[in-house]
């Protein structure tokens, strides 16, 4: 049996004919049936996200025809020429296939390193496929095992840790000030979209109040309408400041709107409890002495864009162990993987020992014909535990044997020692 | 007897290493599972050791309060079992934290090992009644709440420094937000000074009964002018937060350096061995 993947990526191929391969999810459960025909039954799961197109199966046959199916039937299914893909497709065949669905999954193969979302994703098209029956023993085993591992690399790595984009730094960085942001104050001045978009995400993690302040009362109750706010005017700003747990500032103002002075003030008022400001606006509107006073948390976009720049730097910094957790995770799979291989041969080994028991038995109890039913049952009974434990050495070792030598050669030599048929 | 007191007191020290160790290990890798087994180990490290503590008592027949080794053992068992608490809520998010707790925990022990150890196989003194046993065992509660408190506190300022650095990275976003450390830092200084406050009284009321067995100026003995300078201390640091004068980074090098200082203070009157540093010896 043979594990292979052939897919594309925001690795190999642009986002153009990502789109042109792309299986939307009502399609999913009819091409999963089609890529089963052209697979002859195979267990095959088909991955399609906005970054990658994937397919996985488990054939019968050798590599390089399920490569070439699998080829067809992307190009058969898009209605695409398969000389306009077969350059961006990257096509790899069981240990190398199995690394790189761990690497997948585990996310170190995503376009931002560590996000979380891809895990789910193949979550979904593994049961999109079995909900159509079109997995088997090796693809439920191989998907099981990849979400294992992934969990396992999130858990014991930092690859996810930190937020890597700037509208997400700010709800990160507000969650590390606050223990929780359910019931806190965001005043948001100004009028900007990034403004906006940072609020709905404080918003969304539970930031329950917001002031809305602008230059015109009238154009900050329009905002406070819209955004289900409190207004309040620009000129009493110094007096609303202490009501705000995060600061957002956005506006076109030419000079500092809020000085270490104004701050000092506010938080005299509020007991010295922390205050976090973001500043997007440029030119900026808060005065960067203000970050030297206690308890204010002050950034700004470059500070923002450099907190996302280190956290995407430590993650990559997490690629060369996360690596290490899926090398082992692929070791311990293969193994299993290739044990699967001596199954065949264990099941005759058994079959013919017990066949031999069988008929030893009966002569046996042939020649001992004043035995009662519960003696009879008794020998019975301790052939069968002879031959099982005659068994389960060359059972257990076989397992082993097939995976550290060449199998073929391995089996061969148990069946010419057992005398076994050749089985499939 | 004399064996198993040796052998659980230097057990548990390996433990207490280990688990300082898996932390050191967490920090380079990361791996949460280090993390559930330092606390573990720190968990069975303060077993260990109050089973030296136990077997001590059951050796001499009486509480063994007033050596420094004894001291400083109830001292790490009481400090582990607030450690303890303080990492393990929230589900065990806090564990992180174990990165601070568990070097000065180990720090203490060795100093405990190496200069105290041959309090282990003397006899306890006797306190003078139940009393005393209330108000040492009351002071050694708060001594140890102070000194998890310090070590918040070190927390804190390396979580504000680093938001203010930009550098949050590492254990910046393993440790819980500024918000819960300074609140936690809060609860302890109230918890461990009015169980100080509490000590002091009793300590008084004690004083007072047995005026006759004391010096004219007994209050002027090192040990009760630590005691008065630590209240003065925490009810600062107490009333400063509670009324929001002192938050942040300033309460916590307040709560710090106290600590240092009244440590230091310890360990030195106890060294020197100065008069009055012991608990039985107040009353010579």
């Amino acid at each position: 049996m043979s594990v292979v993947v052939v897919g594309l990526s925001h690795n190999t191929s642009p986002v153009e004919l990502r789109e042109r391969l792309h299986f939307p999810e009502s399609q999913l459960p009819a091409a999963v049936l089609k890529l089963r025909k052209h697979l002859n039954d195979a267990g095959v799961v088909i991955l399609s996200t906005c970054n990658r197109v994937e397919v996985y199966a488990s054939t019968a046959g050798p590599p390089n025809g399920a490569f070439t199916d699998i080829r067809g039937f992307l190009s058969e299914w898009h209605n695409l020429p398969e000389e306009e893909f077969a350059s961006a497709l990257y096509e790899h065949a069981n240990r190398d296939a199995v690394g790189h669905l761990f690497r997948v999954a585990s996310s170190l193969d995503s376009m931002v390193v560590g996000e979380g979302q891809i895990l789910g994703q193949v979550h979904d098209a593994y049961l999109a496929s079995q909900a159509e029956q079109g997995t088997d023993k090796i693809i439920s085993a191989l998907f099981q095992r990849a979400f294992s591992v992934a969990k396992d690399v999130r858990s014991r790595s930092n690859i996810s840790a930190g937020k890597v984009s700037v509208g997400s730094v700010a709800v990160d960085l507000a969650v590390s000030i606050f223990m929780d942001l359910a019931g806190k104050t965001v005043m948001v001045i100004g009028s900007g979209k990034m403004g906006e978009l940072t609020l709905k995400n404080l918003v969304s993690r539970g930031a329950s109040q917001v002031l809305l302040v602008n230059r015109t009362r009238e154009k900050a109750e329009l905002l406070a309408e819209r955004l289900h706010g409190e207004a309040v005017a620009l000129e009493a700003l110094p007096e609303h400041l202490h009501r705000a747990d995060i600061v957002i500032t956005s506006t076109g103002a030419r000079e500092y709107l809020l000085t270490p002075a104004i701050f000092e003030r506010a938080l005299k008022r509020r007991a010295n409890a922390p205050i976090f400001v973001i500043d997007i606006a440029v030119p900026r509107n808060v005065h960067p002495a203000v970050n030297s006073l206690d308890n204010v948390y002050l950034y700004d976009i470059d500070s923002l864009q450099q907190v996302a720049d280190n956290n995407l730097d430590a993650r990559r910094k997490e690629i060369a162990r996360c690596l290490e957790i899926v090398e082992a995770g692929v070791t311990q799979f293969w193994q299993w993987h290739q044990g699967l291989i001596a199954e065949p041969t264990i099941v005759s080994m058994a079959e013919e020992l017990h066949a031999i028991r069988e008929r030893e038995l009966e002569k046996t109890l042939a020649a001992l014909p004043d035995l009662s039913e519960k003696q009879r049952d008794e020998v019975a009974y301790m052939s069968k535990r002879i031959v099982n434990t005659i068994l389960q050495r060359p059972m257990t070792q076989l397992k082993r044997e097939v995976v550290r030598e060449d199998p073929h050669i391995v089996l061969h030599l148990v069946k010419r020692l057992f005398g076994l048929r050749e089985v499939p | 007897m004399v064996f198993a007191v040796d052998l659980t007191f230097y057990a548990a020290l390996m433990l207490y290493v280990a688990a300082a160790v898996a932390m050191g290990l967490y920090l380079r890798r990361g791996d949460v599972l280090l993390t559930g087994f330092a606390s573990r180990f720190v968990l069975a490290g303060g077993l260990l050791l109050s089973v030296t503590f136990a077997l001590r008592w059951v050796m001499w027949g009486r509480l063994p309060l007033t050596t420094m080794a004894d001291g400083l053992n109830l001292f790490i068992i009481m400090a582990t079992a607030i450690v303890l608490y303080m990492s393990n809520r929230h589900q065990g998010v806090d564990r992180a934290l174990l990165c601070f707790y568990t070097p000065p925990l180990v720090l203490l022990y060795a100093v405990n090992a190496v200069l105290a150890f041959g309090d282990l196989h003397r006899e306890p003194k006797a306190l003078n009644g139940a009393f005393l046993a209330v108000h040492v065992g009351l002071a050694v509660l708060a001594y140890a709440l102070f000194f998890v408190a310090s070590v918040t506190s070190i927390a804190y300022v390396f979580q504000a420094r680093s938001l203010k650095r930009l550098h949050t990275v590492g254990l910046f976003q393993k440790l819980p937000s500024l918000e819960q450390l300074d609140r936690t830092l809060y609860h302890l200084i109230a918890f461990g000074y009015v169980f100080f406050a509490i000590t002091l009284v009793l300590g008084l009321i004690w004083a007072y009964i047995a005026a006759d067995e004391l010096s004219a100026r007994w209050w002027l003995s090192a040990k009760i002018v630590r005691a008065f300078f630590m209240v003065a201390l925490y009810s600062t640091a107490f009333h400063g937060r509670r009324m929001g004068r002192l938050r942040g980074q300033k309460l916590a090098y307040l709560v710090f350096v106290g600590f240092a200082v009244m440590l230091g203070g310890y360990l030195a009157l106890g060294l020197l061995n100065l008069q009055d540093y012991n608990f039985w010896s107040a009353h010579r």
